[in-house]
């Protein structure tokens, strides 16, 4: 043991640290030892309360503060600019903002939303990282009393045909990342029974030393169960519930905010990774979900980052009080944990719950029922302190404030040196746009993702009425949403998207931040879904870095003000940092999920062609905007702006849109993003099994391969139902909608004066969908 | 007897994840329904949570993964129920009264012995498997299935032979085997026996292979019942198509039912055999 630490006379091993007379040098190297991840200032901001209070901190209150105050808990470096671009975007339907935001639904029930990052345990272990990935982003939902009704998890990675050689030590390959994640995704939510519907996958060269892992879910609930996170009365006891408590996920905050070298990968490979257990989960959820409809919790938070060292502090503070715990009392996995470790232990499938002492016998025969452990550990006392025991020796006596609010800085930031240029600079025009549409739809950002799509679980629940695949029944294609129907007599629906905007972000973070909210409204919009409120992750690298901190907070400044421009609330969030690695950060990456209304399903469109000879409009304007388009990265040459955002135009474009979609004159409706207009049209036939015949003669003049595939922000292609086309006409008035052409034939055929190309249905079937599962395939 | 008076027990332990779909549209279409957790049929409960078997005239597996399904599909499931229930479970079958068993569910009544039910009513060891799908994955897919059953089956009764429906495919362990060196005996047992209720087809009614038949399930069995018709057991979800908005390809068509989907059907008729037959 460290020479530093004094033990203290007790039945157990308790050392306290000789802080109050410790030199500036001695910080530092006192934080590392222990593994805490806390600054220099931070470490004398804890020296000078020891001192006040007149005694040496224990080795527990060194780690809880270690906990409490990393940037994963206490969002140090980004809350001065969350709080001046996100958290102001605010609408009156927004009920509460806590683990999950929750936004009313109607006037009886209430919907919950929440995404977050879990970058780096999937970077190390990606199996158990997206496993509880999933189950972490379950009891931010569940602790608002509401149930999780669907999963969509944006993945980012490197491509998977690098070449093992040259990856630095520590870093795994892509294609074990990617298997690994799909797998914990697909074996945690399928058997917890939360459908997975939407999400995304990126692949770029910048992910290969640090993927970035989010995961997002939404709930449902009657208003009347909706639960705070916090106690609520001073007589409240503190019942733990769910998983017991072991060594698995110490310290997993602390090794998330730091960079992601070898050293701290060996460090998390001791066990901060930790393990999932949906077969708990999936009871807990129901546990949970019936104390809270029998009006029996006064407050409920889930144990994520920190577990019992975050929790018990944090809802005791929000309900005004203070908290005292007795350890010993939480059942453990095994024997002979330290009470340190205890106290910060990140097991997984736990929830706190507040009860009134009068309702405890209730709530732990529910529990009963299910099998699943409940334990009172603590009760809320009226001083604001933490004090916990074990074996009746005070291991930690802290006053709340201090130890739970947590520094917060406004740290240095600036513009890189080299801003990418904004100029156009065409590579040259193709000879042949047949080759390059079929490289375009074989490339993996495009190419089809029905093999990840179909190991997931996305009906459970029978619940999921617009599919993530949409179409003829073996031939689907792309959706650009989901829609789930909570409830079975109400015909009213929620929309489901997500989009993530790293290669605009790169060369723009301001308009990559906007891009994301744009582009997940025209995902909604496509389905016929009203765009009704956004949930956040970014994720980015150092914050102490002033390049990464000037591009995170010009996301969140984008993000902000096109959220804001669209009337459309933020109420939860979260942010990631140090997303680096020795190959340098991950591309910025803003991450939204978008929920949207849907009125009646039954008027719900999806992307594939329907039928025969109906017009094809195309809604939007199309610039000369290749900057970060996969077009651009094909071929490897040329550059350009990147698409800008026009939050009025937007507006407008989706009332109208919607008023004709509601109308019932659309049959089919897919936002144009990754591969422009080709790709668009492309995926719609693939889905319909129906070809189209599109001419872009009548779009602003430019050439071809722009008019195809730039990829403009607000644009959707829609077939028109024949016989509505005048009124679909009237209806979008005010907005710029062109006719390119009809629907028909097997092939895909694109023209523009006298250049013109030709694709059958199943040549671009065969590129399209081969590209994933032939590299995936491990040789 | 009546409609409102049935009373329909949707089982679970921990793990089982489609109970509340399933009782809700028993309920919908006018039964009493409720979940019931395995611990309150063995007994394993304070007194006034405990039900009886006899208290359901219907009883359902739903689908899902009981205790993770971590030795096999439905193997746990089915070692609880044969625990304490067997007895009880044989009587429950020999009254008559349905037993519906869904992907998980079915899994549950083939590991139990209750399926394909060929020496006995309840088989002391399971006469077939479930085993893992060709492709090595959980698949979550729509199937199109073809109705063969002539008309023993008391949730297909409702029904013409040789209609083609839509269920939604999600499962890892769905491939129908029987024991090698008796297969085809067993096979034309089964089919002789009216027992196979559906088989996979493609979108041309031919049997056809993978992604059709999404496991490489033997002979593109997706349902088989008992000899008496009254034990159910099917792979696909009908209930994920139980009204039409379910549908995987809604969208697409006009027309045919407004309200419901192929697989309310199942339902319905093993509601209409009780109101006939008790």
């Amino acid at each position: 043991m460290d020479d530093r630490l004094r033990k203290r006379s007790s039945p157990f091993p308790l050392y306290e640290i000789p802080l109050r007379d410790a030199k500036v040098g001695d910080l530092k190297s006192l934080s590392e030892k222990l593994g805490l991840s806390l600054s220099i200032e931070e470490m004398a901001r804890i020296q000078e309360y020891f001192r006040r209070i007149g005694r040496e901190p224990t080795h527990v209150e060194l780690q809880s503060l270690g906990q409490a105050w990393s940037e994963h808990c206490c969002y140090k470096s980004s809350k001065v600019f969350l709080k001046e671009f996100i958290f102001p975007v605010q609408a009156p339907y927004v009920l509460d903002r806590g683990d999950a935001g929750v936004v009313e639904f109607d006037e009886d029930h209430a919907y919950a939303l929440r995404i977050e990052s879990h970058n780096h345990p999937s970077a190390i272990e990606p199996y158990g990282g997206a496993n509880t990935g999933i189950g972490g982003i379950l009891r931010d939902v569940l602790a608002m009393g509401a149930q999780p009704i669907a999963l969509a998890d944006p993945l980012h990675f490197g491509p998977l045909d690098t070449p093992t050689e040259g990856l630095p030590k520590g870093t795994r390959h892509p294609k074990y990342l990617f298997g690994g994640v799909v797998a914990g995704i697909r074996d945690y939510g399928n058997r917890v029974g939360i459908p997975t519907v939407a999400g995304g996958i990126v692949f770029d060269e910048g992910y290969l030393g640090n993927i970035v892992v989010n995961v997002a879910c939404v709930g449902f609930a009657k208003k009347s169960q909706l639960v705070r996170n916090r106690a609520s009365s001073v007589r409240d006891v503190f019942i733990l519930c769910g998983g017991k408590t072991g060594r698995d996920g110490i310290h997993g905050v602390t090794y998330a905010s730091v960079d992601l070298t070898d050293r701290s990968v060996r460090e998390w490979e001791a066990g901060a990774v930790q393990l999932g257990d949906p077969i708990l989960k999936e009871p807990l959820i129901h546990a949970c979900i019936e104390s809270a409809q029998g009006g029996l919790l006064d407050g409920m938070k889930d144990l994520g980052g920190g577990g019992l060292s975050c929790v018990v502090g944090e809802m005791a503070l929000a309900g005004g009080f203070g908290a005292e715990v007795d350890l010993e009392r939480v059942p453990l996995k095994e024997e002979g944990l330290a009470p340190w470790e205890i106290w910060v232990s990140e097991s997984q499938e736990r929830m706190m719950l507040a009860v009134l002492p009068e309702s405890v016998e209730k709530v732990l025969r529910i529990f009963e029922l299910y099998d699943v452990p409940a334990t009172v550990i603590g009760r809320a006392i009226p001083e604001k302190i933490c004090r916990v025991r074990y074996r009746k020796a005070t291991v930690l006596d802290l006053d709340l404030e201090f130890y739970t609010v947590g520094p917060e800085y406004t740290r240095e930031y600036r513009p890189p040196r080299t801003v990418a240029m904004k100029d156009l600079k065409l590579p040259p025009e193709p000879t042949d746009y047949r080759t390059t549409i079929l490289r375009l739809l074989a490339a993996p950002n495009i190419a089809s993702k029905e093999y990840v799509i179909r190991q997931y679980d996305h009906e459970v629940r029978a619940s999921t009425v617009i599919k993530p695949l949409q179409g003829v029944i073996g031939k689907a294609a792309h959706g650009d949403a989901a829609v789930v129907r909570p409830l079975v007599d109400s015909w009213r629906a929620l929309a489901i998207a997500t989009a993530s905007t790293p290669h605009v972000t790169s060369l723009d973070p301001f308009l990559g931040g906007a891009t994301a909210v744009d582009e997940v409204c025209r995902n909604l919009v496509a389905v016929g879904a009203r765009p009704h409120s956004l949930t956040n992750c970014l994720n980015f690298g150092n914050p102490e870095k002033p390049d990464r901190l000037w591009s995170f907070r010009e996301a969140a400044r984008g993000l902000g003000a096109t959220a804001k421009a669209l009337g459309l609330p933020i109420p939860s969030g979260n942010v990631s940092f140090y997303n680096e690695s020795p190959l340098g950060p991950c591309p910025p990456t803003p991450v939204v999920l978008g929920v949207g209304i849907v009125e009646d399903l039954r008027r719900c469109v999806t992307t594939d062609f329907k039928k025969s000879g109906d017009p094809v409009v195309l809604v939007g304007t199309t610039q000369a905007e290749l900057g970060g388009s996969e077009y651009l990265r094909l071929q490897k040459k040329g550059q350009g702006p990147p698409p800008g955002v026009d939050p009025r135009a937007l507006r407008a474009a989706i009332d109208h849109l919607l008023a004709a979609i509601g109308a019932g004159t659309v049959a089919a409706c897919h936002d144009l993003s990754h591969g422009g207009l080709a790709v668009a049209a492309a995926e719609m036939a693939l889905g319909g099994d129906l070809g189209a015949d599109l001419k872009t003669t009548a779009m602003d003049p430019m050439r071809w391969d722009l008019q195809l595939f730039s990829e403009s922000n607000g644009r959707w292609l829609v077939e028109v139902q024949k016989d509505r086309y005048e009124e679909f006409g009237h209806l979008m008035e005010g907005t710029p909608a062109t006719f390119l052409g009809t629907t028909g034939g097997t092939s895909l055929h694109l023209g523009k004066g006298r250049q013109w190309t030709s694709l059958a249905l199943p040549v671009m079937r065969k590129a399209w969908g081969e590209t994933i599962p032939r590299q995936v395939v491990v040789t | 007897m009546r409609r409102s008076s049935i009373r329909v027990g949707v089982v679970f332990i921990e793990g089982t994840n489609c109970e509340d779909e399933s009782v809700a549209f028993f309920r919908h279409l006018g039964a009493q329904a409720e979940r019931v957790h395995l611990k309150q049929l063995t007994g394993d409960v304070p007194a006034e949570l405990r039900r009886d078997l006899d208290d359901y005239d219907l009883l359902m597996i739903p689908g899902g993964f009981a205790a993770g399904d971590y030795v096999r599909a439905g193997t746990i499931f089915a070692a609880r129920l044969r625990s304490k229930l067997s007895k009880d479970l044989i009587a429950f079958v020999r009254s008559g009264k349905p037993v519906f068993g869904v992907c998980n569910g079915f899994q549950v009544l083939v590991e139990a012995g209750l399926l394909p039910a060929l020496g006995a009513t309840m088989t002391a060891a399971p006469e077939a498997v479930l085993a893992t799908n060709d492709s090595g994955h959980y698949e979550c897919r729509p199937s199109l299935l073809k109705l063969e059953n002539g008309g023993s089956c008391v949730f297909t009764r409702g029904m013409k032979p040789g209609r083609v429906v839509t269920f939604i495919s999600a499962h890892a362990e769905g491939k129908f085997l029987l024991p090698q060196n008796r297969e085809k005996k067993m096979l034309k047992e089964l089919v002789d026996n009216d027992q196979v209720v559906f088989r996979f087809v493609d979108d041309r009614g031919r049997y056809a292979g993978y992604p059709w038949n999404p496991s490489g399930t033997t002979y593109n069995i997706a349902a088989i019942c008992n000899r008496e018709g009254n034990v159910f057991g099917v792979q696909p979800h009908p209930e994920r198509c139980f009204f039409r908005h379910l549908e995987p390809s809604w969208t697409r068509e006009s027309g045919g039912d407004s309200q419901y989907g192929d697989g309310k059907a199942l339902f319905e008729s093993s509601l209409q055999y009780l109101e006939k037959r008790f």
